[in-house]
Formats: structure tokens, sequence, C-alpha cells
């Protein structure tokens, strides 16, 4: 049984059709990536897996029932933008508020328990409204823990985080992962993705262009060898002559895609008097993978 | 990855429906918002019998508005259409100030995404209608309490008289306490029809509020108990001639309504976007 599992979904506001026949996917137990860009239908997916807006066409099962199931919805949950919290009330109100609409037995102990689960024990008493960006999101989290639920979709919980807030959001992605949950997290940081994801989606005006494991991405990245030389400039205008695609990285290296080895690169450059100072093979991440895809369906 | 199996479990409605009140309650005593209405509530008749006993700008007596601090709290007799301000400013003027403060405690839902939170858990839309409207009724009927508190103190540091038959006053005061429910339901619909429309919400809390409609309908087809079917009409029946069908009328023109509202915000809300 697959945690989500949707077909054809469609969704129109007024004359702009927002989702086009979505089909999705997503295992039970796995992470999975929701990529795209802005508009392509990201949110507006979540928000009808979350109960918020209604498809136009189409059906959402979760765990094999109806999305608006009652029973359903409180193994679902959700984070989509910012977490629904009273900016005047403690960290801890919010949530005991929200653990008293899940109907918990102990609402403290789990406040508690999801509030360790994203490093925010000390926090508890700070008003919202003085929390910062990184931690109103990890309360949103918190939020969506609460009533132990099976699914979590987060709408683009890394965005707008410094380096620490990205790293802690990390670690708690990857112990919500850990504790065996189904979780849906969109996101534009598709390196920090990379790093939680089990699965991805791509998604792209409106429609579902590619949906894979982590491991089928490693299979579909091509590798492609980095080096460097003393004139970069030089060895890029012969390299070019000899391989279709060699591009220069934000690292400052030459990258070969269709070398069959770093060896026949260094002996071929040799013979032509250019000396190699480093070099390595590597395979092109989640984000390259990503654009070159975009670049092959046409979008700049 | 897991395949665990899931077990599914439905909270009974009497259980989602008290989570719900345990909240809407919460929020309600800890917003300085409804505090801030018991007073504004308790204010309003001081002032009115305050001013009615005020003398003209060369110390001369005035006309008063009332003769008797409980004419404040209701008219003598029903009447629907506008005759003077007199048989108007009483403690339905609870119910326009009160439709504010649901808008205003409504929309706080909107403003901070709560309902957004909310409607993903396994919350149904007329447990919210149900749970806002019970808070908000019962932030209503507070603000009545209010009202009389008001009325009384200004009543005893003026000097008004007191004389009333007991009977008829508390057959009055219940029916108005009765139609908070009716007018919390139709506050608690208007701001889920605008619910992304704050300022639209506010106004159409106050323009309704006024009971302008039904002032019109009276003034055109005069003093007809037809109008008691409507949530103003029932408000003006309970006088300070009230018997127990007043209250009756009341109560249930109250729930009428109540269900009504109910209802149709609910299917609005099963319709259209939440958020």
């Amino acid at each position: 049984m697959n945690a989500i599992e949707i077909r054809n979904l469609t969704k129109n506001f007024g004359d702009k059709q927002a989702l086009k026949g979505l089909n999705m996917t997503v295992p039970m137990g796995s992470v999975y990536g929701f990529i795209g860009e802005n508009g392509s239908g990201k949110s507006t997916t979540e928000k009808i897996i979350c109960g918020l807006i209604h498809p136009s066409g189409g059906s959402v099962k979760l765990y094999g029932k109806d999305y608006t199931d009652v029973d359903v919805r409180a193994k679902v949950g959700v984070l989509i933008e910012s977490p629904g919290c009273f900016p005047n009330y403690s960290v801890w109100n919010n949530l005991m508020l929200q653990a008293k609409n899940l109907s918990i037995e102990n609402p403290a102990d789990e406040i508690r328990k999801v509030l360790t689960l994203v490093r925010m024990e000390g926090a508890a008493g700070n008003k919202y409204k003085n929390c910062s960006l990184g931690m109103k999101q990890r309360i949103g989290i918190a939020m969506a823990l609460l009533g132990n639920p099976e699914l979590l979709v987060l709408d683009e919980p890394i965005n707008g985080l410094d380096a620490d807030g990205m790293r802690i959001m990390r670690e708690v992605l990857l112990d919500i992962a850990r504790s065996g949950r189904t979780v849906v997290v969109s996101s534009h940081i598709l390196g920090e993705l990379e790093k939680v994801a089990t699965h991805y989606g791509i998604v792209r005006n409106g429609k579902m262009i590619k949906e894979m494991t982590a491991e089928e991405l490693n299979l579909s990245c091509r590798t492609f060898v980095a080096l460097k030389t003393l004139d970069m400039q030089k060895t890029k205008n012969l390299l070019g002559v000899r391989y279709s695609r060699v591009e220069e990285d934000e690292q400052g290296y030459l990258r070969v895609y269709d070398a069959k080895n770093a060896e026949e690169i260094v002996s071929y450059l040799y013979s032509l008097g250019l000396i190699v100072i480093e070099i390595k093979t590597d395979k092109i991440g989640l984000e390259e993978y990503y654009i070159d895809l975009m670049k092959e369906k046409g979008v700049n | 990855m897991s395949q665990q199996k899931i077990t599914f479990e439905s909270p009974s409605f009497f259980k989602r429906l008290k989570s719900m009140l345990s909240v809407d309650f919460y929020r309600l005593f800890h917003t300085p918002l409804f505090y801030i209405f018991l007073a504004i509530a308790a204010i309003i008749p001081a002032m009115l019998i305050g001013m009615t006993n005020m003398t003209g700008p060369n110390g001369e007596p005035t006309q008063p508005l009332f003769t008797n601090v409980w004419q404040a709290i209701a008219a003598d007799t029903p009447i629907y259409g506008f005759e003077g301000i007199e048989k108007y400013a009483n403690m339905n003027m609870v119910f326009i100030f009160g439709g504010i403060m649901v808008s205003i405690f409504i929309g706080h839902d909107y403003k901070s995404g709560y309902v957004k939170q909310l409607f993903t858990t396994h919350a149904k839309k007329e447990d919210y209608m149900i749970s806002k409207t019970l808070a908000c009724a019962f932030a209503m009927a507070s603000m009545c309490i209010s009202y009389i508190l008001g009325a009384v103190l200004a009543g005893a540091l003026t000097q008004t008289s007191f004389a009333v038959n007991v009977g008829n006053l508390i057959f009055a005061v219940l029916g108005k306490i009765f139609m908070s429910l009716g007018w919390a339901s139709l506050y608690t619909f208007l701001n889920v029809i605008f619910r992304k429309y704050f300022g639209i919400s506010i106004a159409s809390s106050f323009f309704f509020g006024t009971g302008i409609l039904v002032i019109g309908v009276g003034a055109m087809v005069g003093n007809t108990p037809v109008l008691n079917l409507f949530l103003y009409g029932s408000s003006v029946f309970a006088c300070l001639s009230s018997t127990a069908v007043n209250a009756l009328v009341c109560l249930l023109t109250s729930v009428f309504w109540a269900v009504v509202y109910n209802a149709v915000g609910s299917l609005v809300l099963y319709r259209s976007d939440v958020y």
C-alpha cells in the first residue's frame, strides 16, 4: 500500500489550470522530495493532500482511503508555508491548542517529546512572535508531529533558513525519516533535499514529469571529469575540440562530461604540453539533473 | 522502508467538539478582546443612563431618555420600526458590538493561519461552525450580563427608578440572552462567508446587527408578530412586558437560525477552498 496515490489530479482557479492531470505515488516510509519551479503546482498539490483546497478532478488516496476521510486526516501532519500559530501565545500554548484539536490524551508529554525532536526544548516559554524564522519552521514541524502522524507534508521547510538552521532542519528531517514515517517535502534547495530524500517527484506546469527513487537518480546522473591546469582557457579551448560538453563550474574546475576516464584526458593534454595539476571524477547532483531535465523540456 | 500496518481511528463527534470547544474557550478567555468588549457592554448603558440625567447647557433639566433603569435593558413594548432612540437604545446594542467582537475573534483564526492548521486535522467543518457559535454565544451572553451590571450601577449612581415587574424583567433578560446564540451563529456564518475579506466581515456584521432590515420592514408593515421570525424581531420581542411566551419565542427563533446558519456555513466550508 502506498501512503499517497494521486491520479489525474486537476485544479482550476478561475480560468487558470494549476494542475493538469497530475499523477503521484509516494511509497510508505519514503522521504519524497517534491521538486518544481514556482507556480508548477507543488503547493496546490500539497494543499489538496492536506484537505485545504478541493481538486477540480481526479482522485487522491491516502493509505488507500479518500483523503477527506476523518480517520485518515488524523494520520497526516502538515506544515504548509508557515505554521498556523497565534503570535502572542507561547510556543507551548500554541502546541497545546493543536494538541487539544487533535484530542491527544497526554498533551504535555507529547509536546515535550516533539519539542525535543525539533531541538526546541528550551524555547517552550518563548512567545511565538519572538522566535526566529528557523525556530518558527521547527515549531511548525513540531506541530505537524503532534498526534504521531504516519504522513508528514512539509512545504518548503528549509527555505529562508541560515546555514545553522538548515543543518538543524536536516537533522530533524533525518530523525523523522528514521522513525519510519512517510515525509513529503518540497524545497527549492535541492542540495539539501538530496541529503534526505529517498524518492523524488519532479513537477512542471501542473504535471508530474518524472518520479524516481534516489537509486534511480544516482544511475541517471552522468559522471564527469573535473580538472585544473595552469592555463585553463587554453585547456578549455583544446578540450572543446575533442569533447562535446566542457564547462567551467563554480569552484573553478573544468568539467568534461563525455570523457571515458580521467587518464584519457590527462594523456591527451600532456601530448599538447599541458600539465594537469588536479583531477577528479564525480557525478552530477540532483540540482544539475533537475536543470538538465528542465532544459530537455525546453525550460531555461 | 517500513511497510507497517496502519490502524485508523475516528474520533466521535462529541470528542471532536469537546476538543475544539476547549480551544475556543481557552482563546476567548486569553484574549484581551473579550474583556474589552465586556467593558464596552457595561459602559454603554452607564453612558445612556448617565446622559439621560444630565442637565442642559444652562443647568436646566432635560427630558430624560429613560424614566426607569430597565428601559435601558429593553423597551416597554415590542416596537419593530424605529420610534425614537429610547426605544432602540437598549440591550440589543450588545448584539451589534458582539458582531464586531466575533468578526475580530474569527478573523484571527484566518490571519494567524490557525484554520489552516485546524482543517488539516480530523476536524470537520460543522465542528468548527458549532464550536465558534457556542463560544461566541457565551461571549455575547456574558456581554448581556455585563450590560445589566453597567445599567444597574449607573442607575444606582444617578438615582434612577428601578421600579419594575420582576417577572417580566426576568423573561425579557432571558429572551435577550437566548438570542445570543442566534446572533452568534449569524456572525460566525458571515465571517465564514467573507473569511478572506476582514473589512467586509466587520461591516456586514455591523449592518445586520443594527437590525436595519427588520426595522425597515417594520416601518412598512407595522408591528406584526411575523417579524419575530427574525433575529432582530425576536430581540425586540424580549421587552419589559415579556412573559414566558416571549422568552420561548426568543429561544426557538435563536435555535432555528443557529441550526440554519450552521448548516449553510458548514456547506459553504465544505464546498469552497478553506485557505
